[in-house]
């Protein structure tokens, strides 16, 4: 007998996205949400992911710098970003998205909230690597 | 109140647009009087992304009306797979799809490659064929629709081997001679015996309604067919998408593999 939620997962394996490069689930935990604050290193407009460096000043003290990944080049444009535009180094954002299975400072970049408010996609939703995707986002601000 | 003028206009305008925006408009066609489905297309109405149900908050080209949702017309049947195809998808989800070839950026069988939404897929018809252009790795499929017989020197390959032919005003591509292994899903893996049937059909300008019929006898007891809606996407450029430019993943998953414990599901053998 197969588990009921496997059956699920198997039927929406056609009806939900499939993946676009890899499994979300294999590297990034969808129960694991963070948002997390500092100031830009670097930026990777970069194939099949974007990458974004991100100083963070922990609790302690401590500046540790992130990696955020996201979308490739031609979604971001699609999705709003103007390289060398929309976040410079050195800007301060806001960045919420996934912790990585493996602990080290590496995250799946949601979205990010610029200096000025602007809210903006830089990752694909959550999911599971199961087929079917996961709702682990908090409740999102209206949107136009 | 009394609104500034321009204010009126302008909301006045906007009624105009948004009513232009979801009429129906016919579906094109070529001096020889057959559907052109010609265009740039994406399997979703959002901007930029592929969520069908949260419209577009950010530049970008939208569809110009939301797409039917075809799945929910009827809930989708489960994939008909023999029983140790299903043990097999099973691990292979359990595995939260670490297996999954497009991790290596290989293009896959065109069900995955039309449905995948985040990028656009174009469409050049001219008389004799029919050019399928997708951002998704940066590939393509050249069907021509005056074969009736597939070659007889096909190497096997992921996209296989695909002839057309219309039946009335739909396009009817048969595909064959496929690579072993491919994903047509999360853990949808078919076998060499895959054989596609897709039909396109322009229903209306802004909707290309695309049809498939898996048959894998290795695979599924019997036939599967999905359904996926195409928006056209006016307005929308088809950009390069070098998967391996800086595929940093194999790496990150053969470290994950030594300690599979971290990402497999909880209860997984």
């Amino acid at each position: 007998m197969l588990p009921c939620f496997l059956a699920a997962a198997l039927v929406l394996a056609l009806a939900g996205h499939a993946t676009a490069h890899h499994s979300f689930g294999v590297a990034f935990d969808a129960n694991k949400p963070v948002t997390l604050s500092g100031v830009v290193t670097r930026i990777d407009w970069r194939n099949p992911h974007s990458h974004v460096f991100v100083d963070v000043k922990g609790p302690d003290g401590k500046v540790v710098n992130w990696t955020f990944e996201g979308y490739p080049p031609n979604v971001l444009s699609r999705t709003g970003w103007k390289r060398d535009e929309t976040v410079k180094v050195g800007d301060t954002i806001k960045a919420f998205g996934w912790l990585a299975r493996d602990g080290s400072p590496f995250a799946h970049l949601r979205e990010v909230t610029l200096a000025n408010g602007q809210r903006l996609f830089f990752g694909p939703p959550a999911g599971t690597g199961e087929g079917a995707p996961l709702a682990a986002e908090p409740a999102a601000a209206p949107r136009p | 109140m009394r609104m500034p003028t321009t204010l009126v206009l302008g909301l006045l305008a906007s009624t105009v647009v948004a009513a232009q925006s979801n009429a129906i408009r016919p579906a094109p066609r070529t001096p020889d009087g057959r559907p052109d489905l010609t265009g740039v297309y994406q399997a979703s109405t959002r901007r930029g992304g592929w969520d069908a149900e949260a419209p577009g908050d950010a530049p970008g080209v939208a569809a110009a009306r939301r797409a039917p949702d075809v799945q929910a017309a009827g809930r989708p049947e489960p994939i008909p797979y023999r029983p140790e195809a299903r043990a097999r998808a099973e691990e292979l989800l359990a595995r939260r799809s670490a297996d999954d070839p497009t991790t290596l950026c290989l293009p896959q069988a065109s069900p995955r490659m039309t449905g995948v939404g985040l990028f656009p897929v174009q469409f050049v018809q001219t008389p004799t064929q029919v050019i399928a252009l997708y951002e998704y790795f940066w590939v393509f499929r050249v069907i021509p629709l005056d074969r009736r017989e597939h070659p007889d020197d096909v190497e096997p390959s992921h996209m296989g081997d695909s002839i057309g032919r219309w039946e009335g005003d739909t396009l009817v591509v048969d595909v064959t001679s496929f690579k072993p292994g491919g994903w047509l899903a999360a853990g949808f893996v078919h076998s060499d015996a895959l054989h596609l049937v897709e039909r396109y059909r322009r229903v209306d300008r802004d909707r290309l309604d695309y049809e498939v019929t898996i048959e894998d006898p290795n695979v599924l007891t019997k036939p599967y067919t999905q359904r996926i809606t195409l928006m056209l996407r006016e307005g929308t450029r088809l950009r390069e998408y070098s998967c391996a430019e800086n595929n940093l993943d194999p790496k990150v998953y053969e470290k994950l593999m030594a300690n599979p414990t971290l990402f497999l599901r909880p209860g997984a053998r």
